[in-house]
């Protein structure tokens, strides 16, 4: 899967669209806060794309929502904001390191072979970088369906790629402008 | 609900996910440019596609943290008044 060029120019209005929301109050801001509309206009408008139909888009718009409210509100104002920042996510699942290495312990003591054992240690590598991988998606850690982690991993990865390459061109652009 | 038939739908439903997972798998191999231009399809382990694809999204965020950054000094540096601030304004503004 790759971006199309649809979705590039759709990202790309809503991020200019969430830049413009920011410019009223640009002289009263710091550098710091400007730089963080900028990113955060590009989160949302990356996870807009989706219109809530990704528990990763609906996670992103949320913890946004937390950063700037405002900024969130406006931009989502028309794809059904309220809903969206409202939305009750499913219980984050907490799993008790501790308990877990200890239950392991106690089924580990049966001795096994050692291709058996080759295969057991493979098996708890996939589940390490699962986990890993729970980490750095938004509301990954909400999601103990592997598969349904896969699916959204994968379509969080073709929005990042539309995300940065617009934003790349547009620096690029931008950069080659004023080397004029 | 006899036993048996219990038992064979489930492992039928845990046989469909196993295929969903490698399907996913073999999908995120095609995504990830490090493994797609460097290796061939079929050496690459799952965990090591995981790991990659970790790595992959931290880049991505990464670089368009890096991105959002350039473009913040660039509009500080810009004259307002000059004809370059005026092109630029309308790449951002639409």
């Amino acid at each position: 899967m790759q971006p199309t060029s649809s979705m590039n120019e759709e990202f790309l209005k809503k991020w200019q669209m969430g830049l413009q929301i920011f410019r009223p109050s640009i002289d009263n801001t710091s550098v710091h806060e400007r730089k963080k509309a900028i990113k955060l206009s590009a989160d949302v408008a990356m996870a807009s794309l989706r219109k809530g139909t990704t528990c990763w888009s609906r996670a992103l718009i949320e913890k946004t929502a937390t950063e700037d409210n405002f900024l969130v509100r406006q931009m989502l104002s028309g794809i059904k904001a309220e809903a969206l920042i409202n939305k009750k996510l499913p219980k984050k699942i907490v799993c008790h390191r501790k308990i877990v290495r200890r239950s392991k312990k106690i089924l580990r003591r049966k001795s096994k072979s050692a291709s058996e054992e080759a295969a057991a240690k493979a098996k708890r590598l996939v589940k390490r970088r699962t986990q890993g991988l729970r980490n750095v998606v938004p509301g990954g850690e909400l999601m103990s369906n592997d598969v349904l982690l896969l699916q959204e991993t994968l379509d969080y990865i073709v929005s990042l790629q539309t995300q940065v390459n617009v934003m790349r061109s547009i620096v690029d652009a931008a950069e080659a402008e004023i080397e004029r | 609900m006899s036993s048996s038939r219990r038992s064979s739908q489930a492992s039928s439903s845990s046989r469909i996910s196993d295929d969903q997972i490698t399907d996913l798998i073999s999908k995120l191999r095609q995504s990830i440019p490090e493994i797609r231009q460097n290796r061939r399809s079929n050496t690459v382990s799952a965990s090591k596609v995981l790991q990659e694809t970790c790595n992959y999204i931290r880049n991505l965020n990464k670089e368009a943290d890096d991105l959002s950054d350039r473009l913040t000094q660039l509009l500080e540096s810009i004259d307002p008044n000059s004809p370059q601030a005026a092109v630029i304004r309308s790449l951002i503004n639409g």
